[in-house]
């Protein structure tokens, strides 16, 4: 008899233990922070009057009115459940006319989706990146998928080493982003036209685009150096050995802002990594390389020329003129360096000289302004100085003052 | 100044007239250090005024339908294009993205920026792309056979 | 052609009097050529005032480009302005200084009273000849001196708002107030000018050049007169001497040390750190920041304005509150020497709070 008290309540113990463990530690597959338990007034599907039941169904057998308890939704669940609204058209057409369909089709073909198909929940749905609760439209900038918060969305997951070390996956995109002249134009200009994650690997259909076509997604907006790039000689060499195009000098996350030292044999030259001074092509690095900077130099003279006419009083407007055109010059250069070819190059670097020249010009030009000032300066005090002198003579030889 | 009670006071006829001859040459070197740069002031300038509120573009005869040119206007550039239609427009040349400076794309048939693929249509209204704001309008007008480009209003 | 001038016009009491002006010889005499000194820098203002006017375009979107066009493409228009703007400046310090001679010399008394008056009124409209002046530019620094300057006259209680309105032409500093100084500084001021200086070189005429108390009184007790330089043409040699110095001296600086263009105004732009209005006004603009926010329930700004407009009435009705006594006259003469003491102060205060 003792021993089968002992046994049940032994028994008794452990199941409440288990209870009380189970209520404190998190099951691992609950990834996302908790969702608020009731929706706020600015919460899109309150404002449109879709009520609690419409996902949750009916509540509870012995929940109160006021304050209903439903059963919980698995997270496989969760997509086709909101794909009940969000993919029939003729529904949602009543919300929003334009508004678009397709996201739970596009997610089925992501790799979050095909995971969470094959029954693998620790992967993002609907809610984890617009929560259940508070969901504001994109256009909201308090929307934690609106432009300029996607980073920080998908970052809850893919910047974290715990959650990615098991699907293989590194967690140094997020860094390496917010690192990038991307990330400062989002986030510290507020160009909303910068790319964010989902730009690049889309959405809802998310997936990182693959080694042959990452250079379409670059392309979408870098048109100018996609289109020299595939008429460049590199194009076929990079196909043959199935690199990705932008990604081996730019790098897909962590993109700095270009040097004209990228150009070159020796680091932090790109060209490097594949070139030395015996390779194919040597002639036409250094030769880029070489106007590049040389270009760059020559800037920075007529700068210091201009302004060292302008610290003297001379204003040298045709040189800051000539000193735009300059610069645009070299913006345009860096872009025909994608072309890997001498002659469309040299061209603008035939005009960017010009420039330089023209620029160089004018400074010289106010200098001469000055050297004519100071001989005109002189003449005069020579007439005024002599005149003085005499005027000093005439007045001294005057007859006295008699009273 | 010192005493005039000069020893020296009545200098002789010659030197006086020598000492007057001095002065009035040199008077008259100092007067012309002040007349000869104001004359040139009253002169006006090649450029008469300043090009900051119209500019000249360039022969109209040589813009030809569906082609754009960029000119200078004040420190920034400008572009006129004509139309297909033989209509005169101009705007300001400076892309509203990060800018870089616009051009026409006779293909496109409207303008375009190459730095990060912005597009604006024939009134300016930027319609692709990255660019935030429009073009600033400018007007274009013919004068004999120059094309003058002025800001509006 | 003479003696037709002559018939029409009274050529022959013109140069009697001339022929007969002197100027007396004392150990202060130095101080009579600052009259004509000032007298000649008004004159280099006009004339190259003129020539401006003659290129300067008064609207808030062409005024910074027309004075850049001025210093850029017209030729010697470099010289003009720059010309312009340091005789502005040795202009007021002339007057400055030529006020301060009269007031220790006390040239100001029975009869050249309204000499004095029209004199001070003068020094008012070269003040806001320069204040109106120097937002013509409308570059950065004039935009928010104007805003700042004109500001204080919105702490007399009352009429300050319409005051301040009045002298923007608005609530704000916009074009208005640039079109609105451009009239006052061109047509306004040089009218007002032109009648005070007529008047005060008749007067000056009239009543002959002022010999200070001392020297008079010393003259008397030793029972000789003062002696007398003839105008023409000892003083006017030496008159001219000076004026030829101080061409070649705005010569120099316009060549040295030509004048900024400074930066377009942008009304949207914060102001910038270290807003001063020119050294002439630092003074004012000092003692207005050192008084404290409220004196005793009344605004410090206020008090200081009443202040300064005291001091200003003062200055103006003197000749009427000395009583011509040594004791009066001491009085007035350590007055001046506190006022000056007080200015060099405060601008110095001034310069060297700007720098730090």
């Amino acid at each position: 008899m003792t021993r089968t008290l002992v046994v049940l309540f032994v028994v008794t113990v452990a199941l409440a233990g288990a209870v009380v463990v189970r209520a404190v530690v998190p099951a691992p597959q609950e990834v996302q922070p908790r969702q608020p338990a009731v929706p706020d007034a600015a919460d899109v599907h309150v404002r449109n009057g879709v009520t609690c039941e419409a996902c949750h169904g009916t509540p509870l057998a012995g929940s109160s009115a006021t304050a209903p308890i439903y059963a919980p939704i698995a997270r496989t669940a969760i997509a086709p459940l909101c794909a009940r609204c969000h993919a029939d058209a003729a529904y949602m057409r009543q919300f929003a006319p334009q508004v678009r369909v397709d996201q739970y089709a596009q997610y089925q073909t992501s790799v979050h989706g095909q995971q969470m198909a094959k029954g693998e929940t620790r992967v993002a749905t609907c809610s984890d990146c617009h929560s259940a609760h508070g969901v504001l439209h994109v256009r909201d900038t308090r929307s934690p998928v609106a432009p300029a918060n996607v980073a920080g969305t998908c970052a809850r997951c893919h910047a974290d080493a715990d959650l990615m070390t098991p699907f293989d996956r590194s967690p140094e995109a997020f860094s390496d982003w917010k690192g990038s002249v991307h990330a400062a134009a989002l986030l510290e200009r507020g160009d909303l036209s910068a790319p964010t994650c989902s730009t690049c690997h889309g959405s809802h259909g998310a997936t990182p685009p693959g080694v042959d076509t990452v250079a379409n997604v670059c392309a979408q907006c870098h048109v100018r150096e996609a289109e020299l790039f595939r008429a460049s000689p590199k194009q076929p060499v990079f196909a043959a050995m199935e690199l990705a195009d932008c990604l081996v000098c730019h790098n897909n996350h962590a993109i700095e802002r270009p040097d004209d030292s990228w150009i070159g044999f020796e680091s932090p030259a790109v060209c490097a990594i594949c070139h030395d001074e015996t390779t194919n092509g040597a002639n036409v690095i250094r030769s880029v390389g070489d106007g590049l900077r040389a270009l760059r130099r020559d800037t920075d003279e007529a700068v210091s020329l201009v302004a060292r006419a302008e610290e003297a009083g001379v204003l040298v407007e045709d040189g800051h003129l000539a000193l735009a055109s300059a610069r645009e010059a070299h913006v345009r250069l860096r872009v025909l360096v994608h072309a890997f070819a001498a002659p469309p190059f040299d061209e603008v670097l035939a005009e960017g000289r010009t420039a330089v020249e023209a620029a160089r010009a004018a400074g010289t030009a106010g200098l001469d302004e000055l050297d004519f000032r100071r001989t005109g300066l002189a003449i005069a005090t020579l007439f005024i100085l002599g005149f003085l002198v005499t005027l000093y003579i005439k007045i001294r030889r005057l007859p006295p003052i008699t009273n | 100044m010192a005493s005039d009670r000069n020893p020296m006071s009545a200098p002789s006829p010659g030197r006086r007239s020598l000492l007057n001859w001095l002065l009035g040459t040199w008077s008259a070197g100092v007067l012309g250090s002040i007349v000869f740069p104001v004359v040139r002031y009253l002169v006006p300038p090649e450029i008469p005024e300043a090009p900051t509120l119209s500019v000249m573009a360039g022969p109209a005869s040589t813009l030809a339908p569906n082609t754009g040119r960029l000119v200078p206007f004040g420190n920034s550039p400008a572009i006129v294009v004509r139309l297909a239609s033989g209509e005169l427009r101009a705007f300001a040349g400076t892309c509203t993205h990060l800018s870089c400076t616009v051009q026409y794309r006779p293909d496109l048939e409207h303008i375009w920026c190459a730095c990060h693929n912005g597009h604006y249509d024939l009134h300016g209204r930027n319609i692709s792309g990255p660019p935030p704001r429009p073009l600033e309008a400018y007007d274009a007008n013919v004068q004999g056979d120059e094309i003058v480009i002025s800001k509006k209003g | 052609m003479k003696a037709w001038l002559a018939d029409r016009l009274p050529v022959a009491e013109v140069e009697a009097a001339i022929a007969h002006k002197t100027v007396p010889q004392h150990r202060h005499s130095i101080w009579y050529y600052l009259g004509g000194m000032t007298l000649f820098f008004f004159g280099v203002q006009v004339v190259t005032g003129i020539l401006l006017l003659l290129y300067y375009r008064p609207s808030a979107a062409e005024a910074y480009d027309s004075v850049q066009f001025i210093m850029t493409r017209v030729p010697f228009g470099w010289l003009i302005r720059s010309i312009h703007s340091w005789a502005a400046n040795l202009l007021v310090a002339a007057a400055f200084i030529h006020l301060f001679s009269v007031l220790f010399l006390k040239a100001y008394r029975r009869p050249r009273e309204i000499t004095w008056i029209t004199g001070v009124l003068l020094l008012f409209v070269i003040l806001a000849f320069g204040f109106t002046g120097y937002l013509l530019p409308w570059n950065e620094l004039a935009f928010f001196a104007t805003r700042v300057g004109t500001d204080i006259a919105g702490a007399v209680p009352f009429v300050g708002e319409a005051t301040v309105r009045f002298l923007r032409g608005g609530p704000e500093v916009t074009g208005a107030t640039l079109t609105r100084f451009y009239g006052v500084h061109v047509a306004v001021l040089p009218a007002i000018a032109t009648v005070l200086v007529g008047l005060h070189l008749l007067l000056v005429q009239y009543h002959g050049m002022s010999v200070p108390p001392s020297v008079e009184s010393e003259a008397r007790r030793a029972g000789r007169p003062i002696p007398a330089m003839p105008f023409v043409p000892h003083f006017a040699l030496r008159d001219l001497f000076g004026w030829t110095v101080a061409l070649a001296m705005l010569a120099g600086l316009s060549a040295f040390l030509p004048w900024e263009l400074g930066v377009r105004a942008d009304p949207f732009a914060p102001a910038p750190a270290g807003i001063q209005p020119e050294w002439y006004f630092l003074w004012t603009f000092q003692a207005l920041k050192l008084v404290p926010a409220t004196v005793l329930g009344v605004s410090g700004e206020l008090i200081a304005l009443v202040g300064m407009t005291a001091g200003a009435l003062a200055l103006v009705f003197l000749p009427m509150l000395d009583r011509n006594t040594d004791r009066s006259r001491a009085i007035v003469t350590w007055a001046a020497i506190g006022a000056l003491g007080f200015m060099v102060a405060m601008t110095l205060l001034a310069l060297v709070g700007g720098h730090s």
